[in-house]
């Protein structure tokens, strides 16, 4: 914009330069506009809805606007909430380690070695069950698993067992195996990438410096992939937190999460007891990144 | 459907086309039951054959997809059905959509508090020409009557029984006590409904209101979930997961709607046998509701006109078993060879329905809700 030239040198008489219309202002910023509607509208606005319901109560199936920290109270005075909360972390804790333990080997070995031509179609692989959907993904492990599923009747088969092992489904077992599968290429993927940047002679330096390659890699190749492997944690342990069908398909009664009995309150339009607790799960999730945000910063690795 | 009945496909192909032949004549509206005056937009409406989309909120048991399809090309009336878990659920739906959807199914007494919370809205039933059909009980029910009219079109009902596999379960259950056995950990399902497996516990403790039960009587009925919870295997989301529990044998025992040792039979599983608990049973009977703030609510008598027919409500007592209302299906099913089959299910006893301990909602849902969690909680 053009300036008079008594504003151009600092003239006490400057003229207060115009501003530029609103919509010129605003325009960097349109292309923000379908996140902060999306945003705003589907994640913040019920957010407050949901802070706002968990401090309401509920009377004969309506939400009747009587400020009380009753829900939060009755989470913590009722044993079963807190034991099924910390189960459910230990699950998610438990899915988490399994799926990088399992992930691992496959990333180091893409990335390391096979040839970047092949590397291609067998990262599709990995991807390929996201090609039917979560449901029937979690259902077959039912037909896989069951009395008269195949891996009994494969056991059968071979004679290693003459009835039906039942505590194969129904069970926390189950569970964590079933989102060890669903939550694999996550872990997968996100490790790959990490490892598919890391320069492998820097492994080979340390021997040559006398390092054992255990040594080698906990000192140089960990360290420097842990944005990824904390990534990998963020992607697996936050939605395993809120797993609902899962548990519910596979894991029969002995296998309830939190997620479980949340539904159970939003079913009988115990809408205020169930934001109290969602909140918390929430609160709990934000703690965690707080937490974690700090572990992707490689630049500390090094002490820079 | 994932299940079918032992229905042959010369059968099927009889009762579709006796479908279609009742839909063609209540499409050109030759019926000859007479029409009140509140049934004129019904009428009226039934002569039109402009293409709409009902939202139907029910159960996979209310219809087929066959007749369904059979409906829109009679009357041009096509339906989305979608699935709610169980009544509250329904409830919920319906309070927190408004108009989205056009008709909502229920059970027994929740229909009362969807019209005193203005969700539905009565209607003349003799103004729907199939429900001359209906047996004569199904349309006298007292606490569907509201409002000048009547708030459901009955569909069907049942008792929610033990359901058992004799050889493994033995001596046959005759009591509720039968859950705590030890013997029968990790064998029974049941759906995931918490109020009226709350209303279970409370017959089986002897709870004179099992959907009204007092603060004791609750903590009776906690206490006897807690002790039975060790037999259930699972809690369901439909009735077809209890019949695929029972027949790939992972289950002995399911706590489940009149028919299901047909439909166990039919989906290739073991021989299962029915108990009346001595303590009562909880039961349902259920229809559709119009909602009131539909905007399509000039052609829910028309839908139901053809969704109603004998010959679709007895295809569908063959494929799902359990009683239902419609009188001449039942004829229709004693000329076809299945009068021992309906009688065995009570068809032809609608009577029955009314004695039961019917669903409703509960006085105070919220502590069922908070017993039943910390039964089922880890």
């Amino acid at each position: 914009m053009a300036l008079a030239p008594e504003a151009a040198v600092g003239s006490p008489h400057a003229v207060t330069p115009r501003r530029a219309p609103l919509a010129r202002r605003l325009a960097p910023y349109a292309g923000f506009s379908p996140a902060v509607l999306l945003f705003g509208g589907f994640f913040l606005a019920p957010l407050v809805l949901i802070v706002l319901y968990s401090f309401w109560e509920v009377i004969n199936y309506n939400v009747v606007h009587h400020w009380t920290l009753d829900n939060y109270h009755y989470f913590f005075s009722t044993p079963t909430y807190v034991t099924t909360l910390l189960d459910t972390l230990w699950v998610a804790a438990l899915t988490t380690l399994l799926t990088l333990l399992a992930a691992f080997p496959l990333a180091y070995w893409l990335a390391r070695y096979v040839r970047p031509s092949v590397r291609r179609p067998l990262l599709v692989l990995v991807i390929v069950p996201f090609w039917t959907s979560y449901l029937l993904r979690v259902t077959s492990w039912t037909t896989i698993l069951g009395q008269k599923g195949v891996l009994n009747r494969f056991l059968e088969l071979i004679g290693v067992i003459h009835q039906p092992l039942s505590f194969l489904l129904y069970d926390r077992p189950a569970v964590i195996l079933v989102l060890i599968y669903l939550y694999f290429p996550f872990a997968a993927l996100t490790l790959y990438a990490s490892l598919e940047r890391f320069d492998w002679m820097q492994i080979r330096a340390a021997m040559d410096l006398g390092a054992p390659p255990r040594l080698a890699i906990t000192r140089v190749l960990l360290p420097q992939i842990r944005p990824g492997i904390t990534v990998a944690v963020i992607f697996v342990f936050i939605p395993v937190l809120g797993e609902y069908l899962t548990p519910q398909l596979v894991g029969g009664t002995r296998g309830v999460m939190i997620g479980n009995l949340i539904v159970n309150f939003f079913q009988g339009a115990e809408y205020t007891r169930g934001a109290a607790i969602s909140l918390l799960i929430a609160a709990f999730i934000v703690v965690l990144l707080v937490v974690f945000r700090k572990q992707l910063d490689v630049a500390e690795t090094y002490g820079r | 459907m994932s299940i079918n009945g032992p229905v042959t496909r010369r059968q099927a192909m009889r009762a579709g086309a006796l479908g279609v032949t009742g839909l063609y004549v209540a499409a050109c509206g030759s019926s000859g039951t007479t029409q009140s005056t509140a049934s004129k937009t019904s009428s009226a409406a039934s002569s039109s054959k402009a293409p709409v989309t009902l939202n139907w909120e029910t159960w996979n048991d209310h219809y087929l997809p066959a007749q369904i399809a059979a409906v829109k090309q009679a009357t041009g009336i096509a339906a989305r059905p979608s699935l709610e878990s169980d009544d509250s659920d329904g409830y919920l739906k319906v309070k927190q959509t408004g108009g989205q959807y056009d008709i909502v199914s229920t059970d027994a007494l929740w229909a009362p508090k969807y019209f005193h919370d203005g969700l539905t809205e009565p209607f003349d039933i003799a103004s729907i020409p199939v429900s001359s059909q209906l047996y004569s009980v199904a349309k006298e029910v007292p606490f569907w009557k509201a409002g000048g009219g009547y708030l459901v079109y009955p569909n069907g009902w049942s008792s929610v029984n033990i359901y058992y596999n004799p050889k493994y379960v033995s001596p046959a259950p005759t009591s509720w006590e039968v859950l705590t056995e030890a013997k029968y950990a990790g064998k029974v399902v049941a759906e995931n409904q918490p109020t009226d497996l709350m209303a279970m516990a409370g017959l089986a403790t002897g709870a004179k209101e099992p959907y009204g039960m007092t603060t004791a009587e609750i903590s009776r009925a906690q206490d006897f979930l807690k002790s039975a919870k060790p037999a259930f295997l699972k809690l369901v989301s439909q009735n077809s997961d209890s019949v695929r529990a029972l027949a790939d044998g992972s289950a002995w025992m399911a706590l489940e709607n009149l028919g299901t040792d047909f439909r166990v039979k039919a989906a290739g599983g073991p021989v299962v046998k029915e108990a009346t608990p001595k303590e009562g049973v909880v039961g349902w009977i259920d229809g559709e509701q119009m909602v009131k703030a539909s905007s399509h609510k000039d052609r829910f008598h028309q839908f139901l006109n053809g969704m109603e027919q004998a010959p679709w409500v007895a295809k569908n007592f063959l494929v799902n078993g359990r009683p239902l209302f419609n009188e001449k299906a039942y004829k229709m099913l004693v000329n076809q060879g299945y009068k021992e089959r309906a009688d065995l299910l009570w068809y032809n006893q609608p009577e029955k329905a009314l004695q039961l301990t019917l669903k409703g909602p509960s006085g105070n849902v919220q502590a069922y809700i908070d017993a039943f969690n910390q039964v089922f909680g880890a």
